[in-house]
């Protein structure tokens, strides 16, 4: 008999991907835009309502389909399904005329994408679900028809077929390898298989343009900034983690150890992370910026995947800070990105609280003390932690996840002083403003009742910083802070003279 | 004779009586023509069904009879017939439906739909062909029957480009001609049967047995437009819609594709074929046909031609699945034969529908038909995205299956020509899908026709829709029992173990 | 039973003839209508009676050879008569509705018909060489008549031309018959044939032979010999054309395959062969590249003829010192070749002949647009096309089957390439017909609608010949061992 998770779940998928038929109606059509943030909603009960474990054979789909939900996937569900709520929220509010009804249509088509590549094990509906999200995406991408967005999306595409094909290469040869069409049976088939490196490379190519990879990012700053304010959103909080979801997934991580490739990621989040920071701080768009942001994130994100598959016994572990990491990065880089879409207010005290509001969840990415940041980041050292790690490059992590905070906070710093510039003083429409408060409320509030505690992922030790392991915390976010007084002060100088 | 015995030859029968009737019909006889035609088409699609029933439970029905001193005419249903007789029978059910609303208002309609029907009855006939004689028979018929469906126009072009089929065709008709009465004098009257011929075959026929399988490979590569025997179809274009349509779906290229899998499976066997070395050049020939197709539709401004190159590189993607040795991509082939009939015919119903309503005909001229002719955009556009093997419609099973069989085969290279393919296949649907939904009209549409509620003429706009849902549905649902991947598996089965 | 139908059969058309003779054009035919049916129930019966007992041997006025004349009934002979009866009572049904009655000289065409189709089952029939030489002069004297009665100047001039060309062959057939009889004392072909197989073969023999077959050759058309044919076919009216093409043609080949059949063996040589066999492949190759180059319609299935009639002369090589069952299947292709020829031929002059008759104008390119008019008669002229194309599953394609197996089999492959271009060089000549009448003209031309009955019969004729090649196994079945007296009494 059907259990409720199935039900649940198949209408989680079901919800968005049939929404478009609203468009066919003029009635339909009109109402379309209130109904957004009802969508993710069952997506929300499942991944927080159901226990982990359950599986769903879908035995006519494709090539045989199985859905399921571990505790991996329930957090990128979970993270999905809050990011895309509060978007909806917000997108209500922020929506024009223009081309709503197509908006609509390849919002409900990208949502039923990324909902479905998190519940999907078996290879031929995750691969579906990815190219549902990717080709959809690029409907949100130039939404806005300036000739900016049509670059940005001709760039977006071209970069997401060259993946999407190398992810097809790659399942191919994987699933070939394990003979099997689940992804659950790929990765140890792929450590074993004789062609064990194309297919690692080919996958993480093939994921890494949806992660920004360096040199695989381009069309991150480039589309991020074009899209709609609740697109950018999605896409830099969502849709950037389902490639992180990919290599997870596929990858022989815990399998055999691979040194070179964890070097290679290694060095690759490190460009990432530093590179981004540099390219970041020079940009004048403040979206722009906090795509920069996105990639120095994931770079650090990547650090940790390469290290996962340097060392082979640290993966589990490793596993479960890069999914604690991307559900903190998501909500807040989520709200970072609504709040540049938002109006202050009049009254000095409520300007200054709407300041603080679109502070607080950069503060947190940076590592402020007491946010979802602090966390992370505490998680992420203890797990790249020297002692247990063995392989070379291992002594460079510590280092490397300091400057990767001051690259955080020196970004944030930049996107709000952009932001600065940009802000309009006028009413918020009311969803939109509660779309917003909404993900900031999300990030740093709701983030601490999140069901942590379970097993396999956070568990020991305690997370919470004790008083010493503060000032590990603040001193970069002290350095970012005296660097940016710097170049603001050399900056006045120089228009001075 | 029983019953089952002459199921097939009653399949064969309704469309050629509904030609002959169609003939005698007066032109100004439109509803009963229409009616004819549509009952003739259900008819046809009943029987079929039945045999689909029948084949599936392991009926037989076969019927023969000599034809020639020492040559059988032969029809007879098997899974791999049956597989094409129900694409002709689905898709010309629809495409009639289409061209009757094409065609609307136009002269010499008598003409075209009598003639539409004897295309239609020789692709059954090629379905249910019995031997590579009969094979031939109406192989040739539908040659025949297709000029006048290119030429249907009457204008210089139409006339040129039917003159251009028909060199090609005829030539080609010549060849195979010359290599089935070959193969006849090396081994007598061969049947089609499962497993093939040849597979003790001895050493010293092996040469000619090499050298017929090059003739009847370029016999049927003709209409199945290899390269570097493609240069009619590009021209065909000039054909009406519906005709397009019928040509690179189910009929001309697709009889190509089929008679070449029946070669290399019932008359040759894919063992003995494989021992004689004629799978692996083929396939190559196959792969570079891909490639060649897209690359020259990346360059074309006129909707159709594209198609048509489009459809060059498609067939090919049968061909290499028969070139596969193994069961996974032989069945990718075969399932292609489906999949790229459904996505094609859709793409066709799509092009005709912007040429009739909008009087588009060049890719320029598409900007922004999206908003004014949404449900046949979004047609063309589940069409385009099925064709590049985006997942789950049936381009991607095809590619999924091709791609496991040539793993399985040690033909890893074909993953390469696969990817490569698809980008291509990319770079030219996806522009245009672009300029479907997201760029703004550029002032009026060439030549805009009304009709109505609708955004077209409800006899176009329904059957492109259909096809489009059964590209989703056929990729969906591939697991599914009678679906054309279980069906094309179900061959398989029954072509390796013998 | 056997005796009346031959007698009907013999007489019959002779009688006409007569009576056809003393009447008018209109009246005439209503007496032939009659005559028609007559014949063909005749040859049915005939047919019949042979298919299921077997040929004989029947001596006319119960007076056997050497000194009366002693006809051959075997399946093949009843086969030619009940094709001739076909395409003779068509032609002559035809030619009831489309030929003027007013013009005085149009009172000659009966008789004309009559004799010549007398004339036809002679020659089917005969077994001795004059009596052979008899019905062959009868038809082309007949066939002269009825080119001259076109009535033209440039009638007359055609069927001088052809008369000339006839005489000529009679000629030198004759003096081949004498030397046979010199050297060999009977004029009977199996009295030859029996009587090389005794005695050695004496020197100079060959030469009559030679001799007999170029006159035919040149009676029947064959390249180089062919100048005369397309005019007096292209100027005649179109049942005319129809009849000379489809069947008097055939007559003269029909001596010479037998001659060739009985007495080739001993007499003939290898190079000979080939080198007819050559000459059938040329004009199969200039003939059909004339077709496409030829600016009148009938002209255009005149040259067509020239074509078809080349592949008729592959007999002599695929028949000369090869086996016993490549021999058969060349034998059975030839006669398929003879009969959908003539069937097919006979439907497109007859076509065409409408088609003229609807735009008023002989020329290819006045065509245009007439598909929309005429569809029934263009679609009559394709079938028969595709027969002449000897694409499936037409009685051509047959023929070309056999023929290409025995090709093969002998190891000639080089008559396997002249059956291939052959092939599409008649694609070729017909859709450029095609081409012209599918051309929509931007002026709508006033077209003359034909009498439907007009128009019936070139389909008839077509769709026979499309059809038999799907049941070509049961003709040759009837005409089991062709060409032979195995079914003698």
């Amino acid at each position: 008999m059907m259990c409720p998770e199935s039900v649940l779940v198949l209408l989680a998928v079901c919800l968005p991907l049939l929404y478009p038929a609203m468009a066919l109606r003029a009635e339909g059509a009109r109402a379309m835009r209130y109904v957004m943030p009802v969508l993710p909603l069952p997506a929300l009960m499942l991944a927080l309502g159901a226990e982990p474990g359950w599986q769903l054979e879908l035995p006519w789909l494709l090539n045989g389909g199985l859905w399921a939900m571990d505790e991996l996937r329930r957090l990128f569900l979970l993270l999905t399904a809050v990011l895309w709520t509060v978007a909806g929220i917000y997108a209500v509010g922020y929506l024009g005329d223009h081309h709503r009804r197509r908006f609509c249509v390849f919002w409900g088509l990208t949502l039923a994408g990324n909902l479905g590549l998190t519940v999907a094990v078996d290879v031929g509906s995750f691969y579906s679900f990815f190219a549902l999200m990717t080709f959809a995406g690029y409907g949100l991408v130039v939404h806005e028809g300036t000739d900016e967005a049509t670059y940005a999306g001709r760039v977006y595409l071209v970069m997401a077929v060259l993946g999407e094909m190398a992810i097809l290469a790659g399942l191919l040869l994987a699933s070939a390898a394990a003979d099997s069409q689940l992804l659950t049976d790929l990765p140890a088939a792929v450590a074993s298989a004789s062609q064990r490196d194309l297919i690692i490379a080919l996958l993480v190519a093939g994921f890494g343009v949806k992660a920004g990879l360096p040199l695989l990012h381009f069309w991150l700053p480039l589309a991020h900034p074009v899209a709609p304010t609740p697109a950018s959103a999605v896409l830099s909080g969502a849709m950037i983690k389902a490639g992180l979801l990919g290599w997870l997934v596929t990858l022989p991580f815990g399998e055999t150890a691979l040194p070179g490739w964890g070097a290679l990621m290694i060095v690759a989040g490190a460009v990432a992370a530093i590179g981004a920071a540099v390219l970041g701080v020079c940009q004048r768009i403040p979206k722009a910026v906090l795509a920069y942001s996105s990639i120095s994130q994931m770079g650090l994100m990547v650090l940790m995947v390469g290290a996962a598959m340097a060392d082979p016994g640290r993966a589990p572990v490793l596993f479960s800070v890069i999914a604690l990491y991307a559900l903190h990065h998501g909500l807040a880089k989520g709200s970072l990105f609504l709040s540049a879409g938002v109006s202050l207010p009049a009254g000095i005290m409520r300007r200054a609280a709407v300041w603080l509001l679109i502070a607080l969840p950069g503060l947190s990415l940076a590592g402020l003390p007491f946010t979802s940041g602090a966390l992370a980041k505490l998680a992420m050292k203890e797990g790249l932690s020297e002692d247990p790690l063995d392989f070379a490059l291992a002594g460079y992590l510590s280092p490397l996840m300091t400057a990767g905070a001051v690259a955080t906070l020196l970004l944030v710093l930049r996107y709000l002083w952009t932001l600065g510039g940009k802000l309009e003083n006028r009413r918020n429409p009311p969803m939109l403003a509660a779309g917003w408060l909404a993900s900031v409320g999300v990030s740093l509030v709701a983030f601490w009742w999140m069901p942590w505690e379970v097993e396999g992922l956070v568990k020991s030790p305690v997370w919470l910083p004790a008083p010493y392991q503060l000032w590990a915390l603040v001193w970069p976010m002290l350095i970012a802070v005296a660097l940016a007084g710097l170049t603001l002060l050399v900056a006045r100088l120089v228009k001075q003279r | 004779m029983t019953l089952n015995a002459w199921l097939p030859v009653f399949a064969l029968m309704t469309s050629l009586v509904a030609a002959l009737v169609i003939f005698a019909l007066p032109e100004k006889g439109y509803r009963l023509r229409t009616a004819v035609n549509l009952g003739a088409a259900l008819v046809k699609l009943g029987l079929v069904v039945v045999m689909v029933w029948g084949v599936f439970r392991g009926v037989d029905y076969g019927v023969s009879f000599t034809m020639v001193p020492g040559v059988a005419f032969a029809l007879k249903a098997d899974a791999l017939s049956m597989m094409f007789a129900t694409l002709s029978a689905v898709l010309w059910l629809l495409t009639t439906v289409y061209a009757v609303g094409y065609l609307e208002d136009s002269p010499n309609r008598s003409r075209f739909f009598g003639f539409f029907s004897l295309c239609v009855a020789s692709t059954m006939g090629i379905a249910l062909a019995g031997n590579l004689f009969t094979f031939f028979l109406f192989y040739e018929m539908l040659t025949l029957s297709t000029y006048p469906l290119v030429v249907h126009r009457g204008t210089e072009k139409a006339l040129k480009a039917g003159r251009t089929y028909l060199i090609y065709t005829l030539t080609g008709g010549a060849v195979l001609l010359l290599a089935i009465a070959w193969l006849h004098g090396v081994e007598g009257d061969l049947p089609f049967r499962e497993g093939g011929h040849f597979i003790d075959a001895d050493a010293d026929i092996h040469l000619s047995l090499i050298l017929i399988f090059i003739l009847l490979v370029a016999g049927l590569g003709v209409k199945a437009a290899v390269f570097p025997l493609h240069g009619w179809l590009p021209q065909a274009m000039v054909a009406p819609a519906p005709v397009s349509a019928l040509l690179h779906a189910v009929a001309v290229v697709k009889a190509g594709a089929f008679g070449i899998v029946r070669v290399v499976y019932n008359i040759y066997g894919i063992e003995a074929s494989s021992l004689l070395g004629v799978l692996e050049p083929l396939a190559w020939l196959a792969a570079f046909t891909m490639l060649y197709g897209s690359v020259r539709a990346l360059s074309q401004v006129a909707l159709k031609r594209l198609l048509a190159f489009s459809t060059v590189s498609q067939v090919s993607y049968i061909i290499l699945g028969v070139c596969l040795f193994g069961p996974v991509g032989a069945a990718g082939g075969l399932v292609h034969l489906l999949h790229q009939g459904i996505m094609k015919i859709t793409l066709f119903f799509c092009a005709g529908n912007y040429a009739e309503t909008l009087g588009i005909h060049r890719i320029d001229d598409m900007d922004g038909a999206g908003r004014r002719m949404p449900g046949t955009s979004l047609a063309f556009t589940i069409g385009a995205f099925g064709m590049i093997g985006v997942p789950p419609l049936a381009g991607f099973i095809t590619k999924w299956t091709l791609g496991s069989g040539a793993l399985a085969a040690n033909m890893d290279w074909v993953i390469a020509v696969l990817v490569l393919s698809s980008l291509l296949n990319a770079a030219y649907f996806l522009p245009i899908v672009h300029r479907l939904w997201f760029r703004e009209p550029n002032g009026s549409w060439p030549r805009e026709r009304r009709w109505g509620r609708l955004e077209t003429n409800a006899w176009l706009f329904w059957p492109p829709l259909l096809t489009a849902v059964m590209t989703v549905v056929v990729g969906v649902l591939a697991s599914l029992p009678f679906s054309p991947l279980s069906w094309a598996e179900l061959i398989v089965l029954r072509e390796y173990s013998p | 039973m056997t005796l009346w139908l031959m007698a009907g059969l013999l007489f019959t058309p002779l009688a006409w003839a007569v009576l056809t003779l003393l009447t008018d054009f209109a009246r005439g035919r209503l007496v032939t209508w009659g005559g028609i049916l007559v014949q063909v129930l005749v040859s049915l019966g005939l047919w019949l009676t042979v298919a299921r007992d077997g040929g004989f041997y029947y001596g006319l006025g119960g007076w056997d050879a050497p000194l009366g004349i002693e006809l051959r009934v075997d399946g093949l002979a009843v086969t030619f008569v009940l094709l001739t009866a076909v395409v003779a009572s068509a032609c002559g049904w035809h030619a009831g509705i489309y030929i003027d009655p007013d013009k005085p000289w149009h009172r000659y065409f009966w008789p004309l018909f009559w004799f010549l189709w007398s004339g036809l089952n002679a020659v089917w029939l005969g077994d001795d060489l004059f009596n052979l030489y008899v019905g062959l002069e009868l038809i082309s004297l007949s066939a002269v008549g009825l080119v001259a009665l076109g009535g033209k100047a440039s009638a007359l001039r055609a069927s001088l031309r052809y008369l000339l060309a006839a005489l000529l062959g009679s000629l030198a057939y004759l003096l081949g018959v004498a030397l046979m009889y010199g050297q060999f004392g009977t004029l009977s072909i199996a009295g030859i044939a029996s009587w090389l197989t005794e005695h050695p073969v004496p020197a100079g023999s060959g030469l009559a032979l030679a001799l007999m077959i170029a006159g035919l050759a040149l009676k029947t058309a064959l390249f180089p010999l062919h100048q005369w044919l397309p005019p007096a076919h292209g100027i005649a009216k179109s049942p005319v054309s129809a009849l000379l093409s489809a069947l008097v043609v055939k007559a003269s080949f029909y001596i010479a395959a037998r001659l060739w059949l009985e007495l080739g063996e001993p007499l003939g040589n290898l190079v000979s062969a080939q080198l007819v066999g050559l000459l059938g492949s040329a004009a199969v190759v200039w003939g059909s590249w004339l077709a496409c180059r030829q600016l009148q319609l009938k002209q255009v299935v005149a040259y067509s003829s020239v074509a078809q009639i080349g592949y008729l002369f592959l007999l002599f090589p695929l028949t000369y010192s090869v086996s016993e069952s490549v021999s058969l299947q060349a034998q059975q292709g030839i006669t398929l070749q003879v009969i959908s020829h003539a069937l097919a031929k006979a439907a497109m002059f007859l076509a065409a002949g409408n088609l003229i008759l609807s735009v008023g104008s002989s020329r290819v390119d006045a065509l245009a647009g007439v598909s929309r008019f005429l569809p029934f008669s263009l679609f009559s002229f394709g079938l028969a096309g595709v027969s002449l194309m000897s694409l499936p599953p037409s009685g051509g394609f047959a023929a070309k089957w056999l023929l290409l197996q025995a090709s093969l089999e002998s190891g000639q492959w080089w008559w396997v390439l002249v059956l291939l271009v052959g092939g599409l060089l008649s694609a070729a000549y017909v859709f450029r017909i095609f081409r012209a009448s599918f051309l929509e003209s931007p002026e709508s031309d006033q077209f003359y609608h034909p009498a439907r009955s007009l128009e019936v019969i070139p389909m008839i004729l077509a769709l026979l010949a499309l059809g038999l090649g799907l049941v070509s196994e049961q003709v040759l079945s009837v005409m089991a061992l062709p060409f032979e007296v195995e079914g003698s009494p």
